[in-house]
């Protein structure tokens, strides 16, 4: 009986096994922003490069990084803004790119050396150009605001959310003041800081992830947020808009990297080779509705979708505009104002 | 050689009880030691843990701000086991005294719920308290807030939700107690002079105290904890030491702080539980 039992439990873990094998295609893990990779693109991959992908998301650049510092992940392709490039750089925990598997970088517009501190793509390749905007309820408002001042106005009080982000949210109140986003002046962030507090009174929360979602039931009417995720609500929702802040916005560029451990990084490199492709670009571009800095893509784009100034932006607005950072050491006093933004009665 | 029977009877305990405890240690007992440990390493700006030791993080805890964040998470926490103990009082006496047939009817719509996951029930109440949801427009319609008031995002909400989220671990022990309660003892007293109320508070609630105890280690030490429903439906006014455990964690990356306060967490969780368990032993020892 005794051994009946054992033989049995032997024929199931080898047929276990053997399905377990046969279904064992290679998987390409993505840690990135929710919504922020067109769904078509990812089949094609999958279907291309016979594998799995699997995509985690995350809110913001301080919280990817917490996760991968204590250890979280697995992941192969990250997809971190420019500053934060800067500071995985720099602790090792990026792999250096091997260009030979990435023939596709010669699509880059020279554009976007503009907004990366890794301008030769050691460690990162350009993805999507995006920035922090305001989105507003139509429908709701007689006008739109077109300044960062709508955060002041009282009458909106409990409607309202800025970004729950540090830089971010710090460096829109930098703008409305005149300051660079990259200041290190601890006046000047000391400033930044006490408007946020006044302007928190008529906030809702600070708020990352929901504001889509919040502007679309119009349970806020005025939100901060980014504008491919603002775009793809206005897809769906007419009534919202987007207005562009007359005192200059953030500019982010988000990167294509490849973490020092990941499990899978030949298929990581064709990842990112992949999305270099001028007619893949062109799709993901039109999907998360934001700028890929990839020259050939632009000619494959609607008409209509390149003027829109909101993803393509004009001179003027690239002008007054700024893109974040990583400042080293100076970074404790963006955490300290915003800390004391945070528990601020 | 005979073995001897009490040396035995250890033996076995010893073996019974280990694995428990090896579990406790292994998963409880070391990393809460491990937190207590890290809130004593200097902490660095990439988000590590620095070498050596110090007291900075205890010098950084006196922040002026924490008070104020302590004093909230406690409050916040007793208001809702208090209205979590209040509600299911009145509903497990009713409970008890139904007919079987009604009681596990009953029992059913409480247990319900559960089979929905927690944050999607947390999330219907951004529909019920939507600014323009039904439950606003019925308040304004009434006069009692202006139109397009913000029902969400306060401490308000996040005590009321919590509420909903936690009265089924109220009620069920509070319920498991009263059940096995004799209610001759409540027509006795009534016989002896009391009317209903008097015996109700007198003879019923004291008659349940050990499910009111247990209750209020239920609800009130994950409350003291909570992170996920004043995250949601709390403002920028309303958060928790639980919220700002996670932001010096994500946003600040400083682990050996984060430490620091998970520690106070501890601290303040065990009292709850020495108070009940120091009455307990009062009790037994009468």
């Amino acid at each position: 009986m005794k051994f009946r039992l054992l033989n049995l439990a032997a024929a199931l873990m080898l047929i276990l096994g053997f399905t377990a094998c046969g279904s064992r295609k290679p998987v390409l893990r993505i840690y990135n922003w929710a919504e922020y990779l067109s769904d078509e693109v990812i089949e094609a991959f999958e279907k291309e490069f016979n594998c799995r992908v699997i995509v985690d998301v995350f809110d913001s650049n301080e919280a990817m990084y917490a996760k991968l510092k204590a250890g979280g992940g697995g992941y192969d392709i990250v997809v971190p803004s420019s500053y934060q490039v800067v500071r995985m750089a720099r602790e090792g925990m990026l792999l250096e790119l091997d260009h030979s598997q990435l023939p596709n970088l010669v699509h880059l517009d020279p554009i976007a050396v503009k907004f990366t501190q890794d301008p030769e793509h050691r460690y990162s390749v350009p993805y999507l150009i995006t920035s922090a905007v305001i989105g507003y309820r139509a429908d709701r408002m007689d006008t739109g605001p077109d300044s960062w001042a709508v955060f002041a106005d009282a009458s909106l009080r409990g409607r309202m959310t800025l970004l729950n982000d540090q830089r971010e949210t710090l460096g829109a109140a930098l703008k409305f003041l005149g300051f660079s986003l990259n200041t290190v002046n601890p006046e000047e962030i000391n400033a930044a800081r006490d408007l946020l507090i006044e302007w928190k009174a008529n906030l809702a929360k600070f708020e990352s992830e929901q504001f889509k979602n919040g502007l679309m039931s119009a349970e806020f009417l005025v939100v901060h947020g980014y504008s491919s995720d603002l775009l793809q609500a206005m897809e769906e929702d007419e009534n919202i808009s987007i207005a562009l802040p007359k005192e200059g916005l953030s500019i982010a560029l988000d990167d294509l990297v490849i973490l020092a451990d990941a499990p899978n990084p030949q298929l990581a490199h064709a990842f990112i080779n992949f999305m270099h492709r001028p007619e893949v670009a062109a799709e993901n571009m039109e999907w998360v509705m934001a700028m890929s800095p990839n020259l050939p893509a632009y000619a494959l784009l609607d008409d209509a979708f390149k003027a829109d100034e909101r993803i393509f932006f004009s001179e003027e607005i690239f002008a007054k505009s700024e893109t974040i950072f990583d400042l080293g050491e100076n970074d404790q006093l963006y955490i300290n104002a915003w800390n004391e933004v945070k528990t601020a009665p | 050689m005979k073995a001897d029977p009490v040396r035995r009877e250890r033996l076995v305990e010893v073996f019974l009880t280990a694995p428990g405890f090896v579990w406790l240690l292994l998963f409880f007992l070391l990393p809460t030691f491990n937190v207590l440990l890290i809130s004593f390493r200097p902490s660095t700006l990439t988000g590590g843990i620095g070498e050596g030791w110090t007291l900075d993080t205890l010098q950084q805890l006196r922040n002026p701000d924490y008070p104020g964040i302590l004093f909230r998470t406690l409050w916040v926490s007793l208001a809702i086991t208090v209205s979590c103990l209040l509600l299911s009082v009145p509903v497990a006496y009713f409970l008890a005294r139904c007919s079987q047939r009604w009681k596990t009817r009953l029992l059913l719509l409480i247990m319900i719920p559960f089979l929905t996951n927690f944050i999607i029930r947390v999330f219907a109440w951004k529909v019920i308290l939507h600014p323009e949801g039904w439950l606003a427009s019925v308040l304004a319609f009434a006069g009692l807030i202006p139109p397009g008031t913000q029902l969400l995002y306060n401490v308000r909400a996040v005590i009321l939700v919590s509420v909903y989220t936690y009265l089924p671990f109220a009620l069920l022990p509070v319920y498991a107690v009263a059940e096995k309660f004799d209610f001759a003892l409540m027509e006795a007293a009534m016989d002896l002079g009391c009317n209903r109320i008097q015996a109700f508070f007198r003879v019923f609630v004291p008659g349940i105290s050990r499910g009111l105890w247990t209750a209020t280690l239920l609800v009130l030490i994950p409350n003291l904890g909570a992170y996920v429903v004043p995250d949601i439906v709390g403002g920028h006014s309303s958060s928790m030491l639980g919220n700002v455990i996670v932001r010096r964690l994500f946003s600040d990356r400083n682990l050996p702080h984060a430490a620091g306060l998970s520690s106070v967490l501890t601290v303040l969780v065990l009292l709850p539980m020495i108070v009940v368990i120091l009455h307990r032993r009062r009790r037994e020892a009468h």
